[in-house]
């Protein structure tokens, strides 16, 4: 293909994508001024706005929500995924049954996906307490109390997001070839120890691009906060995804807002930007092959 | 393979256990909500909750048909209004998206070195910004030029899930098809356009098909651009049903009901195009 059929192909798209520098470059502008949302006085402030950020406790509270939130969802699905997705490896009727339904939390809008967790977390008629009950357990508050909220909702993620973690992973377990696998079978491994030895060392660029999603994916995590706690209680998990949101909208201050914004964007951008020139690397290994 | 047959009864067991576990893990929140959308009231807030019970469509007469005080004054009811709002919008946006996405895939499929390799990068890097650093800036950009809370504003805004969906995922496709069929065109005389509107597009049409299903599923999925950029006119169904969980905390049947249907497209494409959603998810990184 010619460069200049390679460049019309493609011109109206990255028109478009590109086009989205624009409103990027403005708020970048606004949250130097003090802007507000409905009335259009504004001063220019400088960095007066990342200044004042720095020095509010709550903004290092919802810094530290946020990277929690990230590194728990991962600690936890990456492991229970790659479990699942072993599980899922073995032939057999009943896991290609379990194949076509793991992918069904993923599809549901995760707003759906916060509300029907809320439904069954309510403290008092919920089923999942009722569930514990039934072993014997007493009564979580779930989404109500300070010390839970984080934890129930990174239960509703892991829910929601996990199974994406088991289909990249189950991709990775399938894709090592039946050769491989048949010649270790036929050294005397079992089914256990072909997983451990021959197919998860082939694993490692799978895990990194779970690692890439869900981290990146979680950084940025609004929806399911918004359906269920909305940051409460007492800020458990007031996000900064969520507090940038709330300082535009309840308190109509859009430059705090933008401040906010971009420094959440320069996180996600410094921590999925090193996963994905890892990736990349591990990408252009097997490629090389 | 002496190791299978002689594998223990607990260790089936175990694994047996696994399954349930797995399984009752990834079903029972569907489950519960479907089973919620289809009781009564009073069989809702029954406790200890009730597995078996008279089920009733009174859920669905209430949110397709509207409440009796809205089919008296003729008023169509709210989750139809958003039903349609999200039609349009997704509907709109992956029409759009396939019009521009498909040549730019073919593109980027066809002609490989660093810039195109560069291009694809870029279009992933989409997906890993917070959502309001454009949204926001765009609602005030919006507001001034009229584009807030209208069609073209929403389906104009849902390109940036919809198009680095289509471009990723097709290119991907396109990549695996032969391209033997596509030289011999080209040894013919036919231009680059010919060869991709006459040839490979009739041929990917089931591709694009799964393609074009899964943006629309993001695109419907999504929330956060109809709660910034949405007003009254268009706003979304995923808006909606939040809206209607707010004022009438009570009627969870109803919202039961409404979750279930803006879930149904998700639900549909989980069975029809199930091996090509891994792909779709990955945007296009993993076949």
């Amino acid at each position: 293909m010619t460069k200049p059929a390679f460049y019309a192909l493609l011109g109206p798209a990255l028109v478009l994508l590109l086009s989205t520098t624009y409103p990027f470059l403005s708020g970048i502008y606004t949250s130097l001024t003090n802007q507000k949302l409905y009335t259009p006085a504004t001063k220019f402030v400088g960095l007066g706005n990342y200044i004042n950020l720095l020095e509010t406790p709550l903004f290092w509270t919802g810094l530290a929500n946020t990277l929690t939130y990230a590194a728990a969802a991962l600690a936890i699905q990456l492991p229970l995924g790659l479990a699942f997705a072993i599980l899922l490896d073995v032939p057999g009727r009943l896991q290609s049954f379990f194949r076509s339904t793991i992918v069904l939390p993923l599809l549901v809008p995760p707003v759906v996906a916060g509300l029907i967790w809320k439904t069954m977390m309510h403290p008092q008629s919920g089923v999942l307490n009722w569930l514990l009950a039934q072993v014997g357990i007493e009564p979580l508050s779930w989404l109500t109390s300070p010390h839970m909220a984080m934890a129930s909702i990174i239960l509703i993620d892991t829910w929601l997001f996990t199974p994406l973690a088991t289909i990249i992973l189950l991709a990775g377990l399938q894709s090592v070839s039946g050769e491989i696998v048949e010649a270790a079978r036929i050294d005397g491994a079992n089914a256990w120890q072909v997983i451990r030895h021959v197919k998860l060392p082939l694993l490692a660029p799978y895990l990194l691009l779970v690692a890439l999603f869900r981290v990146s994916d979680s950084l940025k995590s609004l929806e399911i906060i918004y359906s269920t706690t909305k940051g409460g209680p007492l800020d458990a998990t007031r996000t900064l995804h969520v507090m940038a949101y709330e300082e535009a909208y309840r308190w109509s201050s859009l430059g705090k807002a933008m401040t906010i914004v971009f420094v959440l964007w320069l996180v996600c951008y410094a921590i999925s930007g090193v996963l994905l020139s890892f990736w990349q690397k591990q990408e252009a290994k097997s490629h090389g092959q | 393979m002496a190791n299978r047959t002689s594998r223990g009864l607990p260790a089936k067991l175990g694994l047996a256990l696994c399954y349930v576990a797995f399984a009752g893990f990834v079903l029972f929140p569907l489950v519960w909500i479907f089973l919620m959308s289809i009781k009564n009231f009073g069989d809702i807030i029954a406790y200890p909750p009730r597995f078996v019970f008279a089920p009733t469509l009174s859920n669905y007469a209430e949110i397709l048909f509207g409440s009796e005080a809205e089919r008296a004054s003729g008023q169509v009811p709210d989750l139809i209004k958003f039903l349609m709002n999200s039609v349009i919008i997704s509907g709109g946006a992956v029409i759009l998206s396939a019009l521009i996405g498909i040549p730019a895939a073919y593109a980027l499929a066809r002609r490989r070195d660093t810039t195109s390799d560069k291009l694809r990068f870029t279009v992933l890097s989409f997906r890993f910004a917070p959502e309001l650093v454009v949204i926001l800036p765009l609602y005030v950009i919006y507001s001034r030029v009229g584009l807030y809370d209208t069609y073209v504003g929403m389906i104009l805004v849902h390109q940036l899930i919809t198009l680095p969906l289509m471009i990723l995922i097709l290119a991907s496709f396109f990549r695996d098809m032969p391209i033997e069929i596509e030289e011999a065109a080209r040894v013919d005389g036919a231009g680059i356009w010919t060869i991709l509107t006459a040839i490979v597009v009739p041929i990917a049409r089931p591709g694009i098909a799964s393609a074009m299903m899964i943006a629309f599923i993001f695109s419907w999925n999504n929330m956060i651009f109809g709660l910034v950029l949405a007003g009254g006119n268009t706003r979304p169904v995923t808006m909606g049903i939040l809206q209607a969980m707010t004022f009438d905390q009570i009627k969870w049947g109803v919202m039961a009901a409404s979750a279930m249907v803006s879930a149904f497209p998700g639900m549909v494409a989980a069975v029809l195009f199930q091996k090509q959603i891994t792909r779709g998810l990955t945007l296009g990184a993993v076949k």
